[in-house]
């Protein structure tokens, strides 16, 4: 077989990559996902036979896909806020700052990743406490969220809006369209690829939160990240925790997969 | 719009800063479980400098999440650049094989590491540590380089090919720094999950050896004290610092006028 | 060319550097003079006066591991083996770990303060397999309430007190399945361990909804919760509460009401195949001398010693000698008995349902 040299450049640029994600992701994962058929883990000499349980269990058991359900509306809520609060946050420093302020700018908005989440998180509880009276509440857990990750949203927006060639939205409004109509039909199309990477990298992990939900939310907040935790914590039932989690990823997936015909034609028009 | 968005910005940095205020502030409280009225004290300051462990576990953090940075933003950009600029079959097999790293909680990958590299002879260490936050970071890093080269067909590369250049040097010459902005985001996000990630490490740190966010976190059953806030607060003024003379050397930003 | 040659220099010497980033990890191996502890953290054995005691009697360095849950203290056991030396256990997760292997049974005669040890948790079926002791009983404690002297003037003497709606909104309870299910048990007048009547304990428990102001996990969220008021009243530990008391001045008292209240005892042990057992022998027979544990109740707080004669050296007004000294309080303790790991699975899952209830 002749490996071409497309193929040879192909595999030098992924193989790194993709090495060490298999070695240090899928191939822990996929004992994980072999343990996920189990009936219990098969460490300290336990035996174990196959079963579907797991996987049963979260189609029969309302507690299981209800708070995936819950899970998922989180996921929904924070992503939006986040790229709502984003966009013009974003378009500001890409077309109304100029030079020192704007790295100054960019500076601030990265600078927040610095510091501890849990510290962050923690001095959430002080500011919505007392007259605020949002502390243990639902819109507790959103606020510390859309916080975490704001800044997500902000970067890959600005990094996607500032790569796009002013002269384009310049040769629109020389055609005659109003600075809306350039917006809407030129730099907002233009800039989805970033929305989209910022909105997958919030919704994502948003899922499987249960640290701020748990500070921030109090009783509100019972989801599925905590529930899976648990079996990997509290009670020695790894098969369920994994099964869940793979659950959640291929709800992920699937998503993906019916909105990827959408992505697809906007991202064309762009 | 100029104001309205101006303004906006204006608002969404309050946001973001409010809470490192408290956090700023409360460094400077004389009480340990954070109550008011506000007493002004270097108390936790002054703790800091003999906690050895603390400042130790900082150290190890920032080392790990500049290696990380360097290693995971140059393997995810030539990951990237593949996905932008080709054709293959498994492609997009390979975009979605980014998610599990992300979606899977991190308590699990870091049970499944733990026993893989058990096995395997890895074992556990700081190398080990450093493993895995470069996994957790590439999907990132080639999510957010990936959107700033949807951006830039590979017209320019090609332009620079027919002037005689070869394909590293078009890269190195006419796409690296059009990209550099989206690679510099991506190594701040790199250098972030690295230095907030506490399971992973958790998992993955023998006795004795530990990162800052696993004191931090395991110090939760004790009590974090204030001297937590202090640490934190010197972290972001020594960053604020090395950002701003990193800065002065090269546009963050982007360079376009 | 020379870029790429250039970078691929690059990237090696990148790569390179991991092997001696690998050698920073593991820099000493087993040595004579240091012990590796597997523990909570602030659970005594990480005090650091105690280590500076401890090494200038013995020249043994003493360092620690911590681990967040019991089944991340077993993970932890069986994935690095040969790593750790003393490693603390609760009793009933103590015979889980003999029938895997590992720990290794201690050798009493290496313990000097084995004859002041109670030989109720010393000899306890939980502890001794085949005449051999497994685990150096060490300390004891109640899961109980406590309450803020600050919001309530009578004492509290019944569980009933975290469901009157006097307490509506200022309860505090630990996000922990197992001690959940115990207390509604013994609310409902069950069986603590075996409780016949789950149904009734999941009534029991969503009858909490409007009651809790937010879970709890740790001590350390506790003493925040109960500085900023959020609670009037919660469950909590015996040895937290005089550490809550003492070191953080929070107006609290620690009851045991009159439908009883939960009781655990701890054990040090010896991991199997440790590096340093003589080390660890010595520094588990520290820890179980007044030695050590008199500062430490006295000046930190703790929970009650397994051994006679430290707990007799208290100063009189100690809560572990004013509570728990008490003959009629121990008796109506509920000892925490063992339990498979499919009914924990299920009482996890009734809390979870539980948990559930509360967002609707």
């Amino acid at each position: 077989m002749i490996i071409s040299r497309r193929q040879r450049v192909l595999a030098s640029l992924t193989a790194p990559a993709y090495l060490w994600l298999a070695l240090t992701i899928f191939l822990p994962l996929s004992a994980m996902l072999y343990f996920s058929f189990l009936t219990v883990a098969p460490v300290g000499g336990r035996e174990s036979s196959f079963t579907l349980a797991h996987y049963r269990a979260f189609f029969t058991k309302e507690v299981y896909w209800y708070n995936a359900w819950r899970s998922f509306e989180l996921a929904f809520y924070v992503t939006t806020f986040c790229v709502v609060l984003a966009y013009p946050a974003a378009y500001a420093l890409t077309h109304y700052i100029k030079g020192r302020w704007r790295e100054a700018l960019f500076l601030l908005v990265v600078l927040p990743f610095w510091s501890n989440a849990l510290v962050r998180t923690f001095s959430w509880t002080m500011v919505l406490r007392g007259d605020v009276g949002l502390l243990f509440t639902y819109p507790a857990i959103v606020i510390g969220l859309v916080h975490a990750y704001l800044p997500y949203a902000i970067l890959t927006i600005y990094v996607s809006l500032e790569a796009i060639e002013q002269s384009l939205t310049e040769a629109a409004r020389s055609l005659g369209a109003s600075p809306l109509a350039a917006f809407l039909r030129v730099t907002l199309p233009l800039s989805l690829p970033g929305v989209f990477a910022g909105a997958i990298l919030i919704f994502v992990p948003v899922t499987g939160s249960f640290m701020e939900p748990r500070i921030l939310g109090g009783k509100n907040a019972m989801m599925l990240g905590p529930i899976i935790e648990n079996q990997f914590t509290a009670v020695f039932n790894w098969p369920l925790g994994a099964a869940l989690s793979f659950i959640m990823l291929a709800i992920m997936l699937l998503m993906l997969a019916a909105g990827a015909p959408f992505f697809a034609r906007y991202l064309r028009q762009g | 719009m100029n104001s309205f968005c101006k303004a906006w910005l204006g608002l969404v940095l309050a946001f973001l800063y409010l809470p490192i205020l408290v956090m700023m502030v409360m460094a400077f409280n004389q009480s340990a479980l954070y109550e008011f009225p506000f007493t002004f004290d270097l108390v936790w300051f002054k703790a800091l400098i003999s906690n050895e462990r603390l400042l130790q576990a900082s150290l190890n953090s920032v080392w790990i999440a500049l290696a990380n940075t360097v290693i995971a933003t140059t393997l995810g950009t030539l990951a990237a650049l593949a996905f932008a600029r080709y054709e293959f079959r498994g492609k997009t097999l390979l975009q979605l094989l980014l998610l599990p790293p992300i979606t899977i909680p991190w308590l699990i990958i870091g049970t499944a590491m733990l026993i893989f590299f058990f096995w395997s002879g890895i074992g556990r260490g700081l190398h080990a540590i450093l493993l895995g936050h470069v996994a957790l970071s590439l999907p990132y890093v080639i999510v957010v380089v990936g959107a700033q080269l949807k951006n830039y067909g590979p017209q320019l590369e090609e332009a620079a090919a027919t002037l005689g250049a070869s394909p590293v040097e078009a890269f190195w010459r006419v796409s690296l720094p059009l990209i550099a902005p989206g690679i510099a985001a991506a190594a701040a996000f790199a250098f972030a999950v690295s230095f907030d990630q506490f399971v992973i490490s958790y998992f993955l740190a023998p006795p004795g050896i530990s990162t800052l966010p696993v004191e931090i976190y395991t110090s939760i059953r004790k009590g974090f004290t204030p001297e937590i806030n202090a640490i934190s607060t010197i972290i972001l003024f020594v960053s604020m610092g090395l950002m701003l003379l990193v800065a002065r050397n090269y546009r963050f930003g982007g360079n376009r006028k | 060319m020379t870029h790429s040659q250039w970078t691929r220099r690059h990237v090696l010497a990148g790569l390179a550097t991991l092997p001696a980033v690998g050698l920073l990890g593991q820099t000493s191996r087993a040595n004579a003079k240091e012990i590796k502890v597997l523990n909570w953290q602030g659970y005594g054995t990480d005090e650091k006066w105690a280590l500076e005691m401890f090494e200038k009697n013995t020249g043994i360095k003493v360092t620690h591991d911590y681990f967040n849950s019991e089944q991340e203290m077993l993970t932890k056991l069986r994935t690095s083996p040969g790593t750790y030396d003393v490693v603390l256990m609760n009793n009933t997760f103590v015979m889980d770990a003999v029938k895997e292997r590992l720990i290794d049974p201690v050798d009493s005669a290496k313990i000097t303060h084995w004859n002041d040890l109670s030989p109720a948790m010393r000899d306890s079926e939980r502890f001794v397999q085949d005449g051999k002791h497994y685990a150096v009983a060490w300390v004891w404690g109640v899961t109980s309430i406590a309450y803020s002297t600050e919001k309530i003037t009578s004492k509290p003497d019944s569980l009933e007190a975290l469901w009157d709606v006097a307490n509506k909104g200022r309860v505090g309870w630990r996000d922990d399945a197992l001690e959940s299910v115990q207390f509604a048990a013994l609310a409902t007048g069950q069986d603590m361990n075996f409780p016949k009547d789950l149904d009734a304990v999941r009534n029991k428990l969503m009858g909490l909804k409007d009651q809790i102001k937010t879970f709890w996990s740790s001590e350390d969220e506790w003493n925040k919760y109960m500085a900023a008021g959020d609670y009037a009243i919660s469950t909590y530990w015996s040895g937290s509460a005089a550490r809550s008391k003492k070191a953080f001045k929070l107006p609290v008292e620690f009851v045991v009401p009159k439908e009883g209240a939960i009781g655990w005892f701890d054990g040090l042990t010896i991991a199997a195949g440790a590096p340093n057992p003589e080390g660890a022998a010595a520094f588990i027979d520290f820890m179980v001398s007044p030695q050590f544990y008199v500062p430490w109740d006295t000046n930190v707080g703790a929970p009650a010693s397994a051994n006679a004669a430290a707990n007799a050296a208290l100063p009189a007004d100690a809560l572990n000698r004013v509570v728990l000294g008490d003959a009629e309080t121990v008796k109506r303790l509920h000892w925490m008995a063992p339990m498979s790991d499919q009914v924990r699975q299920s009482y996890q899952e009734l809390w979870d349902e539980v948990k559930t209830s509360f967002t609707k």
